[in-house]
């Protein structure tokens, strides 16, 4: 089932072109990788697709499930169905985690939740994430660590089962131990939706196997392949594919 | 000197620059109109008796005017424990003024809420908080949205003890705050959240005067106000650290959340600081919604509307992070929650 379906899309922030012709289809149980060096566009890839106000779609289309998404608001995708786990995630103080998240959960499914399947749900994921319940009297990524943002991305993206889940370099900042519990969480997600993971690194993409990895230079895709291909571009860099 | 022998303040006047006395007089003003007592009810472990407020050499033309219109007054006597003390004032009548005078020993919480339709409300509060003492205060300004409010309060503290003062300021169509708070002795201070939330064409003006008059002492202003539609938030920080008052420390910081083009709001720190070995700092800043915070909340399925309620409700709860009373701080959250709601579904 398609799940994503990009046509040679050209992005500009600012009247300044970043993204140049990438195209795209991701379908439900698969995970792209895509890498590449800082500044190559594959947030901006991402924040466009979720409809972000400072990325303009000059050219070109993108699809989610079957669907154009020209004329969605941010809040009819992410109601859609589709997630983006924020790079730089801000803090919003004042704004209990508990509190937003049953608000999101409820938006997302048009529904009121009741107290205690929601407390109940609420549990099982924080447990699966070994996050504590104080968790959700602090506010929302305010003096949170680099760790502590990416779990809470992760949790939500739990809770909100996304049929997309875009995960903008959601291992960075993360320890080992934390990258470990952070990924089973992005395991369970994938099996039923369409994943595509932004990352430098092969050490998130041995515990996400992704099927499909690209590599971005300049706002395109210069080489698509396997597993693989993650492989070579941590061994040999990006100089090589300068010349493709 | 009476009410009608003052000089009716210039707008020049600092004070009076963004409310001028003719906007929040009930009526005209070479008038003291027939006022009623607002309705007080006490609840909670305390001595209260009515008595009579007495406003002698003062200058000032609030507490003056208030006085002369209507001078029953609720003496209210607390031997603080940890209770909880509630006061509910409601302010029905056509023109409405209340007196209320706290002497607070040991450890306590106060908790004011106003509330009513009348036209014009007139409120005195005077407050001792005695030597060694924990006191805790939160004000919920809940009239009517056609209401007038001039609120003054005085306060003193003494030797080794402490004041945690937080306000929700909601209700009233046009108000006028004059809060004056001495520190008198050493190892006093002041711990002061005020939250202003502003829609149609609200005004609310703020006076905070802080006098640090002795050596060691602190006292800390946070003010936040979150304005929408045409409403306008000031809010005026005056603090004075005495000749007198070394090894003091003090901080005034307000923040203003602007929701709407024709939304207004002035903050106005003011220090005057008169001794060498202090600590005094001061901040101000208004800007609108955060496009990033907006953002990321539609991108967990909340619409624009949803998505700017939290921000506000956020930004105000925020407020009181820095009150160490918890009663105080969650029963302005509370009251604040409760309203916000009800705005969205009005």
């Amino acid at each position: 089932m398609e799940v994503l379906q990009i046509k040679d899309l050209h992005i500009s922030v600012g009247g300044t072109p970043i993204i140049n012709g990438i195209s795209m289809t991701i379908n439900k149980g698969e995970v792209h990788a895509i890498m590449g060096r800082n500044g190559a566009g594959k947030s901006t890839l991402a924040n466009a697709i979720m409809g972000h106000p400072a990325y303009e779609i000059t050219s070109g289309s993108v699809t989610f499930l079957g669907e154009p998404l020209d004329d969605y608001e941010v809040h009819e995708r992410a109601r859609a169905g589709m997630f983006l786990s924020f790079q730089y995630p801000p803090s919003i103080p004042g704004v209990q985690v508990g509190n937003f998240l049953k608000k999101s959960v409820s938006s997302i499914r048009n529904e009121q939740l009741k107290a205690r399947d929601f407390r109940k749900e609420l549990n099982a994921a924080m447990s699966q994430l070994e996050m504590d319940k104080s968790f959700l009297s602090r506010y929302v990524n305010d003096g949170f660590s680099g760790g502590e943002k990416k779990r809470l991305e992760t949790l939500q993206m739990l809770l909100l089962k996304p049929r997309l889940a875009l995960l903008d370099e959601t291992d960075s900042g993360l320890d080992i131990d934390a990258l470990r519990v952070v990924s089973k969480g992005i395991n369970e997600i994938a099996q039923e939706s369409g994943c595509l993971v932004i990352t430098h690194y092969q050490r998130l993409l041995d515990l996400v196997k992704p099927d499909y990895v690209h590599a971005m230079i300049d706002g395109k895709i210069v080489q698509s392949g396997g597993p693989e291909l993650a492989l070579k571009l941590e061994e040999k860099g990006y100089d090589w594919l300068e010349a493709i | 000197m009476t009410y009608l022998d003052m000089e009716i303040p210039s707008r020049s006047t600092h004070l009076w620059r963004y409310t001028p006395w003719k906007r929040i007089h009930p009526s005209k003003v070479e008038t003291i109109p027939v006022s009623e007592s607002v309705h007080v009810e006490i609840q909670g472990d305390c001595k209260y008796e009515e008595s009579i407020r007495k406003v002698e050499n003062s200058s000032e033309i609030s507490r003056v005017f208030i006085s002369e219109c209507h001078d029953a007054m609720t003496d209210i006597e607390i031997e603080g424990r940890g209770q909880t003390i509630h006061v509910n004032l409601l302010a029905s009548e056509e023109t409405n003024i209340g007196h209320l005078n706290f002497n607070c020993k040991g450890e306590a919480t106060i908790l004011i809420h106003l509330s009513g339709k009348g036209n014009w409300t007139g409120l005195h509060i005077t407050g001792t908080i005695d030597k060694n003492s924990i006191i805790g205060y939160g004000f919920v300004n809940e009239l009517d949205s056609n209401s007038k409010l001039l609120r003054c309060e005085d306060w003193n503290v003494h030797r080794d003890s402490s004041l945690e003062y937080g306000e929700l300021s909601i209700g009233g169509f046009r108000n006028k705050t004059d809060i004056r708070t001495n520190l008198t002795e050493n190892n006093s201070s002041l711990n002061q959240a005020v939250a202003v939330y502003g829609m149609d064409a609200r005004h609310d003006d703020h006076h905070m005067e802080i006098n640090h008059l002795v050596k060691y002492t602190d006292s800390s202003l946070i003010m936040n106000a979150a304005c929408g539609d045409r409403s306008h938030s000031i809010g005026t920080g005056q603090l004075l650290i005495s000749d007198d008052a070394n090894h003091s420390n003090a901080a005034q910081v307000f923040h203003n959340l602007l929701l709407s083009e024709k939304a207004r709001a002035d903050a106005i720190p003011e220090l005057e600081v008169l001794s060498d070995e202090v600590k005094a700092a001061h901040g101000a800043a208004s800007a609108p919604i955060d496009k990033e915070q907006m953002h990321y909340l539609q991108s967990r399925g909340l619409s624009n509307e949803q998505s700017e309620a939290l921000i506000v409700e956020g930004f105000l709860v925020n407020t009181f992070s820095s009150l160490k009373n918890k009663a105080v701080s969650e029963e302005l959250k509370t009251r604040l929650k409760i309203h916000l709601e009800c705005e969205i579904m009005r």
